[in-house]
């Protein structure tokens, strides 16, 4: 059945009104738990607060369970799901800049969004700078292109890459995810028996 | 610890073993027995000599002939751009590349229609379109392209017509064997298709 | 910690939602009607061994001698069928094959150890339904050679010999022979670059 523009069920003028659903359904997860605060997504680094962290695992592996049991249901093809390319020394940069910026700034993309929509002037110069840094990008492309598209694995998802199937790989990651929950808990529990300057509710 | 995210986290864990469970996903690709079988009765896979001797000369690129003879025969003969795929290494992936290219209409053939058309049973059944059979294969190729028989005189126009197109196009076929060997195999390179034909789309 | 996510209803509402999807998922798995009973490898396999087939010769003397037990089907149309048939064929045409009766009788006939030929006008009409029910299973079903027409020809004269993957010529012998003939061919080849679609059923026909 799915995924439905490939396989013609829908046009592909669906496409904006499907990213407006689903836009709107993001924004309003990321900001009922709480990220459009940079206290809670920069506490990930100093440790009081991972709720950035379990959010994100959370959507992840279940979001990754659920296709693998659509695929199994017939719902969705998953050969026709778009998997983004790996350019592996972009990708391990651009992961390093975006963790650099996390702490620095307080806020990921999506989440300056939800605090420029809740009116907030650290947010709002946050999203400017980054529009700034799209153009900068944008503008110089062609200096960086090399290593940009250097190092290119393709459209490669873990299981191929070492030979195990899909469902593997989500019952590996769902076990991570549930020790990670747990290990982060034990953490922020002793972080926050220190901290006396933010007062948790 | 709250309760709550002990029992979400015990259902989590659940549902992660149950896909570990879950049979193997069948493929999607394939198309079912009662389709294939509808398909088997329609005849419009069927292309003659003439049609693919038309295409041939007129150059038209979405044309892909594909000889499921064994190598050594199409070494010794085959025809012009024309793709070898044995018929018993049709399953293999380098192989599979070659059919279901966009916009490229696959015509399979050998030295009669039945390997051609067992090649394209099995390539229907794994889901690829715009595929058909050259019927009669080479031995009709030959009779009826290469060695043309005059029809006779109370024959309609259409017929005379249909045999001097055969002659123009055996002039073509055994002319061009002579004067460049080689000429037939330069053509239209095939491009394989790309893996995967997912919509783009990122973050 | 926020005082909403000890809602315990939150966690109810979520299993719910989860098991429903689950349980819906599992009601709307199709089981197909027919499987395939061979890979597509297997299948190849099966086209390059080539032994499916039966001779006109062969299926005379099973049908002649009383221990084989056989049954011919002719998947011709019902005209065709009228107009003359090998003695004793059933006439089931190809459009009805997979119908579930014939699933069935077809499923007995397996389980009691029959042998199924099939034959259409030609080998070619057999070939893809032959294909069909080996890949779903059928292993006792097998082709007529050469197809009616021939089993019409051998029963005027028993001498033909059927090899229909065979080459009837050295191709590219006779290829370089016609040039000999005297065409005009030194007309050189020319490389248009038209794009034209296929046409259908166009003014070209004729049929080997």
């Amino acid at each position: 059945m799915g995924p439905l523009i490939p396989q013609e069920i829908i046009t592909g003028q669906w496409d904006f009104v499907i990213a407006l659903l689903i836009g709107g359904a993001f924004g309003f997860i990321l900001e009922s738990s709480g990220f459009s605060s940079s206290r809670n997504i920069a506490g990930v680094f100093y440790g009081y607060n991972f709720v950035v962290l379990r959010v994100f695992f959370t959507a992840m592996i279940v979001a990754m369970v659920g296709l693998l049991y659509f695929s199994y249901f017939g719902w969705i093809d998953l050969d026709l799901v778009f998997v983004l390319p790996t350019y592996l020394n972009s990708m391990l940069f651009g992961g390093f800049l975006m963790g650099l910026g996390f702490v620095i700034g307080g806020f990921c993309p999506g989440t300056s969004y939800t605090a420029v929509a809740i009116g907030k002037i650290d947010g709002i110069v946050f999203a400017t700078g980054f529009l700034i840094g799209v153009f900068i990008f944008a503008e110089g492309f062609p200096f960086y292109e090399g290593f940009y598209t250097a190092n290119d694995l393709g459209s490669i998802t873990i299981g191929e890459m070492f030979g195990v199937s899909n469902e593997l790989v989500a019952f590996l990651f769902v076990m991570m995810a549930i020790v990670a929950f747990y290990v982060t808990w034990l953490i922020e529990k002793r972080v926050r028996k220190n901290m006396t300057e933010y007062k948790f509710e | 610890m709250n309760k709550n995210y002990l029992v979400l986290a015990i259902l989590m864990i659940l549902l992660a073993v149950g896909l570990l469970l879950v049979p193997e996903r069948q493929n999607y690709q394939q198309i079912e027995p009662e389709k294939l079988m509808w398909d088997i009765t329609q005849t419009s896979r069927f292309v003659t000599v003439d049609q693919v001797a038309q295409m041939i000369i007129e150059g038209d690129p979405t044309l892909e002939l594909i000889d499921i003879r064994p190598v050594a025969d199409f070494e010794t003969f085959s025809l012009t751009n024309a793709i070898n795929i044995p018929l018993d290494s049709l399953m293999k992936p380098d192989y599979q590349d070659y059919l279901g290219i966009e916009d490229m209409n696959v015509v399979f053939y050998g030295n009669s229609d039945i390997n051609a058309d067992q090649a394209w049973v099995i390539a229907k059944r794994m889901g690829y379109n715009s595929i058909y059979v050259m019927q009669g294969g080479l031995n009709c190729w030959i009779r009826k392209i290469i060695q043309p028989v005059e029809p006779d005189e109370s024959a309609s126009q259409e017929e005379f017509d249909l045999y001097q197109f055969r002659k123009g196009a055996c002039a073509f076929f055994t002319g061009t064997k002579v004067e460049a060997p080689d000429a037939g195999k330069t053509g239209i390179k095939v491009v394989k298709r790309k893996k995967g034909t997912a919509v783009a789309g990122g973050c | 910690m926020h005082v909403h996510e000890l809602n315990p209803k939150k966690t109810v509402i979520t299993m719910i939602i989860f098991v429903v999807v689950i349980i819906a998922g599992l009601l709307t798995i199709r089981s197909p009607r027919l499987k395939y009973a061979l890979t597509p490898e297997q299948t190849v396999l099966l086209t390059a061994s080539d032994n499916g087939g039966i001779s006109p010769e062969k299926l005379e003397l099973l049908l002649t001698g009383s221990t084989e037990k056989v049954e011919v089907i002719d998947i011709r149309n019902h005209y065709e069928f009228a107009r003359g048939h090998i003695p004793g064929a059933r006439n089931i045409s190809a459009v009805e094959l997979l119908e579930n009766d014939n699933i069935k009788w077809l499923r007995i006939l397996q389980e009691e150890g029959f042998t199924v030929v099939i034959y259409g006008k030609d080998q070619l009409q057999a070939n893809g339904p032959w294909m069909v029910f080996r890949q779903i299973g059928f292993s006792n079903v097998t082709v007529l050679l050469g197809g009616y027409q021939y089993y019409l020809a051998y029963k005027d004269n028993k001498t033909q010999k059927y090899a229909p993957c065979k080459a009837d010529f050295n191709y590219d012998e006779v290829a370089k022979a016609s040039v000999a003939d005297g065409e005009d061919n030194n007309q050189p080849a020319k490389k248009t670059t038209i794009v034209r679609r296929k046409k259908k059923g166009g003014a070209v026909a004729g049929g080997c």
